[in-house]
């Protein structure tokens, strides 16, 4: 029975750095874990943010089995089994997260970028006053411009096909929405764009490489957004645009003005159920749906490739600076 | 296999099936400890011997929530401790999670589907008595006693 116990004595190594719009307090007994920690270090974040504790312990006898990957969560608590080999706990309410990883997985930086910290943010971000979106955000000029879309939409391939064109790229899944000095901003965890293997017909560039096996279980290309384009990797941005992506079977691109109560009603009705133990973190979650759904929006329907639709957005979006939309 | 009709269909935005219902209760004593179980499964209601001159006032109110989690197949594996002042979490595999918040007076807990009534009553139980022994942190009787029939609600 491997039995840890999260005190300070056996977590000897600590700092802290902003993530997702919140502040991580990281405690550990591992350098290579600590090492991770380095890249969100130069990020920072003024005014009041939310805080969390993320205890990590490395302990090498984890290293042999599989795990798989699982979660569960009951109330204010939420378990997590991670590949490689890592158990994790959520407390929703004491904003705490305790980790036992085997040394694979503490060497594995992907894993850290990819997995862990994302999930983490998705999982406690509510409880800070974060309000996670499942959507792209990128950027054009410095304006923010969110794109939802149900699964299958082709979120990721437009946002690769933007990033190609110059856009700059937060996120092409998951956007972490807060408040900051009465505005909104837009938060990414630099995670790599998740590419599923039939879109290496629009990207040639994939054609050379392998798609690995993603956390849900399928197959995917998952591409730093700098490969598409040198300066196309953000942090954060200024959410103004939301386009709602339709695939429609014929050629062409239409972009219909939408309305705030359908912004609201998307993104709400597509946020997780969360328990009753959490009332507070209902209600800022609502209050920046809201928020964010009084910023203009349209649905873009689109029966054209990636590439074409992207170069639509991008002759688009001067006409709606100018207010022509 | 364990297969009951009592979980929900999974719900795309309760991904993690923390509204599972738990219509099933019972109540028992740990010593001087009121448990109170609520779970979705009869076999995962703990069988003790029925003793009602065991009731009596005072005691600490604490809830197990066990749910049965029909879609993880598997059997237990050995455990995986976190223990922290306020929390300890247990992993024995996919098939058992539990987790004991010392402060709320929980213990909220997944079973897999494969997990049979003997193997949860001879292993399980036994386990979350002595858990729910470190929350109470009072000297509690070897046998738990249960303080009344098992109920459903409506």
């Amino acid at each position: 029975m491997v039995n840890v116990s999260f005190d300070r004595v056996n977590l000897p190594f600590r700092t802290d750095f902003f993530v997702g719009g919140v502040r991580c307090q990281l405690s550990t007994n591992s350098y290579h874990v600590l090492q991770h920690s380095i890249p969100w270090r130069t990020a920072s974040r003024d005014g009041d943010v939310g805080t969390f504790d993320l205890d990590v312990f490395e302990d090498p006898s984890m290293d042999s089995g599989a795990s798989g990957t699982h979660f569960r969560g009951l109330r204010h608590l939420v378990f997590a089994m991670l590949e490689p080999r890592t158990f994790v706990s959520y407390d929703l309410l004491r904003r705490q997260v305790r980790g036992v990883v085997s040394s694979e997985a503490a060497r594995d930086r992907a894993f850290w970028k990819s997995q862990l910290l994302p999930m983490t943010i998705g999982i406690l971000g509510t409880t800070m006053g974060v309000a996670p979106l499942h959507c792209a955000c990128l950027t054009r000029n410095g304006n923010g411009l969110l794109v939802a879309g149900l699964s299958g939409a082709g979120k990721s391939t437009l946002t690769a096909a933007l990033a190609k064109r110059g856009f700059g790229v937060v996120s092409d899944d998951w956007t972490y929405i807060s408040r900051k000095h009465g505005g909104l901003v837009a938060d990414g965890l630099s995670a790599p764009i998740k590419l599923l293997p039939d879109s290496a017909r629009f990207f040639p560039e994939l054609r050379k490489r392998t798609p690995h096996k993603t956390m849900n279980g399928e197959l995917a290309f998952e591409i730093d957004p700098e490969r598409f384009h040198p300066e196309a990797a953000l942090t954060s941005c200024t959410p103004k645009w939301i386009f709602f992506l339709e695939r429609m079977e014929t050629p062409g691109c239409r972009f219909v003005r939408s309305t705030n109560a359908y912004t609201r009603e998307f993104f709400k009705s597509n946020a997780e159920r969360l328990p009753e133990e959490l009332p507070e973190a209902r209600e800022a979650r609502s209050e920046i749906i809201d928020r964010l759904s009084e910023s203009p929006s349209w649905v873009l329907r689109s029966g054209d490739d990636p590439h074409q639709t992207a170069e639509a957005i991008e002759r688009f979006l001067p006409e709606v600076a100018r207010g022509s939309h | 296999m364990v297969r009951t009709d009592l979980t929900n269909q999974p719900d795309p935005l309760d991904v993690l099936r923390r509204f599972t219902p738990t219509p099933l209760r019972t109540r028992f004593r740990l010593g001087a400890t009121r448990v109170t179980v609520q779970t979705n499964d009869f076999k995962l209601l703990p069988t003790f011997p029925l003793d009602t001159a065991m009731e009596g006032p005072g005691g600490r109110e604490l809830e197990w929530t066990i749910i049965r989690d029909q879609d993880v197949p598997g059997v237990l594996q050995e455990p995986l401790v976190m223990s922290s002042e306020e929390l300890t979490i247990a992993i024995m595999g996919p098939a058992c999670l539990v987790g004991v918040d010392h402060e709320r007076g929980e213990l909220l807990c997944f079973v897999g589907a494969e997990v049979d009534a003997r193997t949860f009553q001879e292993v399980l139980v036994p386990y979350f008595c002595g858990l729910t022994k470190e929350i109470s942190g009072s000297a509690l009787h070897d046998h738990p006693v249960c303080e009344g029939r098992s109920r459903i609600d409506a």
